[in-house]
């Protein structure tokens, strides 16, 4: 399975933030969105699960040559600052999800395993999310977006603000979790793309370009991607 | 010193063109003659320079003409008592004591102070005495103007008008000094401790004792006014030091304006009452599935805000209506009065459930508790998903807002038949169905323009002007209601026919537009 983005474009007031962008994204992998602060990854998050109207272009999912559309089922969107209901408890919301995806998730685990695999503590399930703590909420929102198993998954920045074992946690997780379907993962860290993701993507001047590891060890690699990203201010 | 001066103006200048700029930029249509970044064009920018400018001069003016045009008209129409002069110094004396207590523009905490302070580095004493002195300029420079005229209007003599604005600057100073030297000697400002509410009912009572006393013909000798006047500009000359010596105005900017003065914008208040809003209590659940497990279980967690505060005023309205009832029956004229008002002034029923409709607290709840965040996953903006919890929702909000309805319904038709009844007997049905039907139609139109509109940001603010503009004429439309004398029959007919199309049309638009328009707004 394929994800495909055609020509898809998206400006602010004269400001071209994405521009006709190409490319094409396998399952399996895990890719490393890489960008300088305000390059426009969450714009293109935010137009890919249809959170913004994009100006053009189209984008779909591709099998064995036959395309469909991307539904929202196929998308999840874990944002950097996590965003749960704060009036449920984290057994609720898990509860919830389970009941509403249903149909995907066919035959459900025990809410507490859920738990168990994602380390959240006995005693904090059922607590009310306004009390979970930014590490714990986040933890929450990946839990409920992996359950529905989308085939595409949005990851904005979703590491920078967790403690290290959360962190190592987490990306122990999305290394488990990435067999058939597409992870993006889009962070400003160059260490963090590199450490856990298997293509590194650079959006520069509105456009993505694959970075081609070749035959480089991973110093040269920093240096040139750190000198693709420096064009773009230049340019 | 008064380069401090100048400079902080400059900013406070600035810093509000820059608010007027923002501001213009929020509405249809005109933004787009604005460039797309205006911060940076020197003509648009002196443009809101002058607007600016113009606005201090108003806030300068404006407000105190309106309290010297109110003063004078209560001193000379509502108190026939005494001599107006009298009355008009009464009350001024005591009004100007309360905004003494209240108005402590020095130690209030705001963003311009912070950014003057702490963002800049401007020296503190340097800068709150110079803009204090600039404020009681200010305001001697009104009370001077406005004191004159309209002071010998209402019969004083010149000298005595002279008074005023040294009296109001005296009593501004003894306020501010009171404040240092409390201080001094507790550690805090006066504001943070329990003088902090006293001081509303100390207030209070005086804005009673400014009207209630002359109402009752009771009003301070003109010879006392003018004594209390002069102790005050007395002291206040006294003062005056105390202000320019004091030197620890850093500290107590420190105490007032830590972080939360830039954090606690009106957004963030809201947002933590809305957190605050939700039940701890660790008995709710719900057996329900899906959408209506989401719905039942938010329900339970708000009952603060939905079921009980529509109980209490269901309450208040039984209580109201009791003592309507009680009234008509003890006092004999009273029958007439309310059967008139019964057959010829429904429309006032309007403003009535306007006023005890939850629907606005209860869209703001489910935006910043619930909505805000299920609206970033794809599955909750899928067509039938909307739908279903919208309908979910407006059964939930007309049966929350049902309740008081039936009461004020009940009540109606109590006062109609111990009033004397009327010949058209539909008006009995008019007088029950009307409320249960606008009831219904309050509840179905908060819920659909905030399904049409979803006029908050991720941020939860509100960002559609198009929400703004639709609340303020449902508000107008009832206020203006409020004046039509129509006979209750008609009105009823026609607002319970406008009810039930309404609901239609309603219905209607949000099937075809809300799965487009039900998204957190960029």
């Amino acid at each position: 399975m394929n994800f495909v983005i055609k020509n898809l474009s998206k400006s602010f007031d004269k400001k071209e933030v994405l521009r006709n962008i190409d490319f094409t994204f396998e399952s399996g992998k895990i890719y490393g969105l890489l960008g300088r602060n305000g390059a426009g990854k969450t714009t293109l998050f935010n137009c890919l699960n249809r959170d913004l109207k994009s100006d053009g272009g189209s984008f779909y999912l591709e099998t064995d040559g036959v395309k469909r559309e991307v539904l929202a089922d196929d998308i999840g969107y874990v944002l950097s600052t996590p965003t749960v209901p704060e009036f449920l408890t984290g057994r609720e919301l898990l509860k919830f999800f389970v009941d509403i995806h249903g149909d995907r998730i066919g035959q459900p685990k025990p809410l507490d395993e859920y738990f168990d695999d994602m380390k959240i503590a006995a005693e904090d399930r059922d607590r009310l999310l306004k009390d979970y703590s930014h590490g714990m909420k986040n933890k929450m929102q990946m839990l409920v977006n992996i359950i529905s198993r989308p085939n595409i998954l949005l990851l904005d920045e979703p590491l920078t603000s967790l403690d290290v074992v959360v962190a190592e946690e987490m990306k122990q997780l999305l290394r488990t979790i990435k067999d058939n379907r597409i992870t993006i993962f889009s962070t400003h860290l160059l260490d963090l793309a590199l450490d856990l993701c298997d293509e590194i993507v650079l959006l520069s001047h509105g456009e993505l370009e694959l970075v081609d590891k070749a035959d480089l060890d991973s110093g040269e690699f920093k240096e040139k991607i750190i000198e693709a990203l420096k064009e773009e201010y230049d340019g | 010193m008064v380069n401090t001066f100048k400079k902080s103006f400059a900013l406070k200048n600035t810093y509000r063109a820059n608010t007027i700029l923002y501001a213009i930029k929020q509405i249809p249509l005109i933004k787009k003659l604005l460039p797309d970044n205006p911060y940076k064009v020197k003509g648009v920018k002196t443009f809101a320079n002058i607007i600016a400018i113009i606005w201090e001069c108003g806030d300068a003016f404006f407000g105190k003409l309106l309290y010297f045009i109110m003063l004078s008209l209560s001193a000379v129409n509502l108190f026939k008592t005494g001599s107006s002069s009298g009355v008009f110094l009464h009350m001024l004396v005591l009004l100007t004591l309360v905004g003494g207590l209240l108005n402590t523009d020095m130690f209030e905490p705001s963003r311009d102070k912070y950014y003057a302070i702490f963002s800049l580095k401007f020296d503190a004493k340097k800068y709150a005495v110079s803009n204090y002195f600039y404020e009681l300029a200010k305001f001697a420079a009104a009370f001077t103007l406005f004191g004159i005229i309209f002071g010998m209007l209402s019969g004083l003599k010149l000298w005595q008008c002279l008074l005023i604005p040294l009296f109001v600057t005296g009593v501004k100073i003894c306020a501010a000094a009171f404040t240092l030297i409390y201080y001094e000697s507790a550690g805090k400002a006066p504001a943070q401790t329990v003088f902090g509410k006293l001081r509303w009912l100390i207030a209070l009572l005086l804005v009673a004792a400014a009207y209630g006393l002359p109402a009752l013909g009771l009003v301070i000798p003109q010879y006392i006014s003018i004594a209390v006047m002069a102790v005050f500009i007395v002291l206040g000359a006294v003062f005056a030091r105390k202000i320019i010596k004091f030197n620890n105005y850093r500290e107590i900017y420190c105490d007032i304006l830590n972080e939360s003065v830039i954090d606690k914008n009106a957004v963030n208040i809201i947002k933590e009452q809305s957190y605050k809003s939700i039940s701890t209590d660790g008995t709710i659940e719900s057996s329900k599935k899906g959408f209506e497990y989401l719905n039942e279980l938010f329900i339970r967690r708000h009952k603060k805000i939905l079921w009980s505060a529509s109980k209490k005023t269901a309450l208040i309205c039984a209580a109201v209506f009791a003592a309507l009832i009680i009234a008509v029956i003890v006092v004999p004229e009273g029958k007439e009065i309310a059967n008139k008002f019964l057959v010829s002034s429904l429309p006032w029923l309007l403003i009535i459930m306007y006023a005890i409709n939850r629907g606005t607290g209860f869209t703001r709840a489910l935006f910043i508790n619930c909505d805000h965040s299920l609206l970033t996953y794809s599955f909750y903006k899928t067509p039938g998903h909307i739908l279903k919890l919208f309908k979910i929702r407006l059964k939930e909000i007309i049966k929350i807002n049902l309740l008081p309805a039936a009461v004020v319904g009940a009540g109606l038709e109590i006062l109609l038949i111990l009033s004397g009844g009327t010949d058209d007997f539909v008006n009995y049905a008019v007088v029950v169905i009307a409320p249960v039907a606008l009831s219904i139609f309050f509840s179905v139109h908060y819920l659909t323009i905030y399904y049409l509109l979803q006029p908050y940001n991720a941020g939860t603010e509100i960002k559609s002007g198009m929400y703004q503009v639709i609340m303020y004429i449902t508000y107008m439309v009832c206020y203006i209601m409020m004046q039509i004398k129509i006979p209750t029959l008609y009105f009823g007919l026609a607002a319970i026919a406008f009810c039930i199309l309404y609901c239609i049309i309603a219905g209607v638009l949000v099937y075809k537009f809300a799965p487009r328009t039900f998204r957190i707004r960029a």
